[in-house]
């Protein structure tokens, strides 16, 4: 499925420091477009790092990151990034469609209200995560799931072609995990290019077509199958090996 | 001599201001223990809150007793009736923020402002009965300290100190870790309640003293005082005591020698000996932050100054070392905690490097070669390798050295021709 398209994402020989410290160093890669990719590595690993320099937040050392051929610095905006849970006030008054509409922000001037094309952008979205009949709620009364589609909705809302998402998986049920993959994939099938952060090995190769794994330096890129690799996890989580032998019994399987 | 004696002793020995000493005394040690708790769990609005609420009760208590008993300004009744207003606004501040999704400070101001509210209508609507200066209700007079004032800060200092010292560890666990102390068994809402009610107690016996609206300062101010200077509570407790001590015992002297108002001159004092406090802290201070900057020798210049000797082989004027330093700020200060540090000796205006100072030094300049050389392979422009270099070099934690030279199949030279220094095992990386 992979077919030579060119890269969405292009990162190359990045090296970020903190100090003395490397929070990244040497990374190269290259995502092709329309795939739902994995980061995993352990805590402290560079995973976030990895995030703000695709958004723009952080200038790299050395070395570079373009956005469809461009450089990163000048896409502002074609990179939406999809914040962790805790990070939001839920009793904020504020309904599920006027968050979506937020995606449109960036493109209405000061000086105009949102138009009708922008109320439209913002309910396809809401519809593409099947959030729109609960356009009028207040975000707080939601469910963990149903929040974390809201500000994915808000995301597309945007019309960036590449989704950031950090850990939108933390702390939710099986059952809500099931459904914000399902809107993933179809953000991915609408041909959306999807880079999540992931804590879960256990799901990793199930949920992702392909996996970053990272610890300051890139360890691998590529297929769940061969990224998770017991030589190159032990590597990398030093040998905390036991849960990993399950992982390869069930993959074997 | 004299005028020394004079200033401090003549005082003394006037009953109000014995009096005034030790009320205040009383109130300020017990305040300072509490607000150590009130400050760690961020309560200082409640404080006030409580303070202004109470204005209610002292009518109500004055009315009740009035109108029922016929007696004027009955002390013990204008307690009770301002400790009931408190524990009211604080039950009510809960109910609000608990049943509506109004936050909790917004809900006490709705409350205590209410109640306040209430307190001032009530006053002067009973004007005829009820004989109560709202002035000196605000601004409290310790100056006029009356018996029965001095018998309620006893009594409350007691009272309050005794369930602190009791349930010392209760308490400190509900304000750590509410959650681990629910879970061990310990009622913490219960707790709660006693430390709001604690507070109501304290603050109703220092309003006499300095008034509504300085009382909070007087719960707060020492306490944190106290938590600039210490790690931990049961010294915080201490030291903030202490603290409210010296306010008040200050601000009286400073209150007879600038002849003020009393309350004010202790919380003037209060709040200066925090200010003192915040500049001169050992640990937590101004002062010393500003000295631990200054102090602080970037690593950056030390291994500057060592590459350039290194690369000047032996003697080393100084003007050439501040040609390639990139921050020559700091040079002076680097070279000597450098030659402290047995890097590198003077002679003469002139530094070479000695053995240890060698060492680390072609550890530094492997860094910088191994960088120039990755820094090549990866295509970057030939003007720019050395600056980039020259920054990259000081990044050498992690193993990140050692990568490049795998990742570059271990060169013997960089890309200008010279030799890259080999690894060293006693190098310092981590």
């Amino acid at each position: 499925m992979t077919t030579e398209k060119p890269p969405i994402i292009e990162v190359r020989h990045l090296t970020v420091s903190y100090g003395t410290r490397p929070a990244l160093l040497d990374v190269s890669v290259s995502i092709e477009p329309d795939q739902l990719v994995g980061v995993i590595g352990p805590n402290g690993s560079g995973k976030s790092t990895l995030i703000k320099v695709i958004l723009g937040f952080i200038r790299p050392d050395v070395g570079e990151v373009f956005i469809a051929g461009q450089d990163v610095q000048k896409a502002k905006g074609r990179v939406a990034y999809v914040p962790q849970r805790g990070a939001v006030d839920w009793d904020f008054p504020i309904t599920v469609r006027e968050v979506a509409l937020m995606g449109r922000y960036q493109q209405i001037p000061w000086h105009r209200s949102p138009r009708k094309e922008d109320r439209d952008a913002a309910l396809e979205a809401l519809e593409m995560v099947r959030m729109s009949d609960f356009a009028d709620r207040q975000i707080g009364q939601l469910s963990g799931g149903q929040q974390q589609r809201v500000f994915l909705a808000r995301a597309l809302a945007q019309g960036a072609d590449i989704l950031l998402l950090d850990e939108p998986f933390a702390g939710v049920d099986a059952a809500t995990e099931r459904a914000i993959l399902e809107v993933l994939e179809r953000a991915k099938a609408a041909g959306k290019t999807l880079v999540v952060v992931h804590h879960d090995l256990t799901t990793a190769a199930e949920y992702f077509d392909k996996l970053i794994l990272i610890k300051q330096r890139l360890y691998a890129y590529g297929p769940p199958r061969a990224v998770l690799n017991e030589e190159l996890l032990s590597q990398v989580y030093e040998g905390r090996l036991r849960i990993f032998a399950d992982l390869m019994a069930k993959e074997g399987a | 001599m004299e005028f020394l004696l004079q200033a401090f002793w003549a005082p003394l020995t006037e009953t109000y201001f014995q009096k005034a000493m030790i009320g205040g005394c009383l109130v300020a040690i017990v305040a300072g223990v509490v607000g150590c708790l009130v400050v760690l769990r961020r309560m200082a609005f409640l404080g006030d809150a409580l303070s202004h609420a109470m204005i209610a009760g002292v009518a109500g208590g004055y009315l009740v007793m009035k109108l029922l008993f016929g007696i004027e300004a009955h002390a013990f009744g204008m307690l009770l009736g301002s400790l009931l207003a408190a524990v009211l606004t604080v039950a009510l501040i809960g109910l609000v923020s608990r049943i509506s999704r109004i936050k909790e400070d917004t809900a006490i101001g709705i409350m205590y402002t209410g109640v306040f509210a209430l307190g001032v209508v009530v006053v002067s609507i009973f004007r005829s009965y009820i004989h109560i200066d709202l002035m000196h209700f605000i601004l409290g007079d310790i100056l006029g300290v009356a018996d029965t004032d001095l018998w309620v800060g006893a009594v409350v200092s007691a009272l309050v100190l005794t369930i602190l010292i009791l349930f010392f560890r209760h308490f400190q666990l509900a304000t750590f870790d509410p959650v681990m102390a629910a879970s061990i068994g310990l009622p913490v809402l219960l707790l709660d309640y006693a430390l709001t009610t604690c507070v109501s107690l304290v603050v109703v016996s220092a309003v006499s003293m300095v008034g509504v609206i300085l009382v909070v300062g007087l719960l707060i101010t020492p306490a944190a005082t106290a938590y600039l200077l210490c790690d931990r509570l049961d010294r915080m407790m201490a030291l903030a005591a202490l603290f409210g001590v010296t306010s008040v015992i200050g601000g009286l002297y400073l209150c007879v020698w600038l002849d003020s108002a009393g309350g004010g001159a202790v919380m003037l004092f209060c709040t200066l000996q925090f200010l003192v406090v915040l500049v001169v802290a050992p640990r937590y201070g101004l002062l010393v932050r500003w000295l631990r900057l200054r102090r602080l020798v970037p690593q950056q210049v030390v291994e500057d100054v060592l590459t350039t000797i290194l690369r000047h082989e032996g003697d080393t004027l100084l003007t050439v070392i501040r040609q390639y330093v990139q921050h020559p700020v700091h040079l002076s200060k680097a070279l000597r905690q450098m030659e402290q540090d047995g890097l590198i000796s003077a002679s003469g205006g002139a530094y070479r490097l000695t053995e240890a100072g060698t060492k680390e030094a072609r550890q530094v300049l492997r860094a910088h070669r191994l960088w120039e050389s990755y820094l090549e392979s990866i295509g970057t422009p030939q003007e720019a390798l050395h600056s980039t270099a020259h920054r990259m070099e000081h990044m050498r934690a992690g193993g990140t050295v050692d990568y490049l030279d795998e990742k570059l199949g271990q060169p013997a030279r960089d890309p200008h021709g010279h030799q890259i220094p080999p690894r060293q095992e006693n190098d310092k990386q981590t």
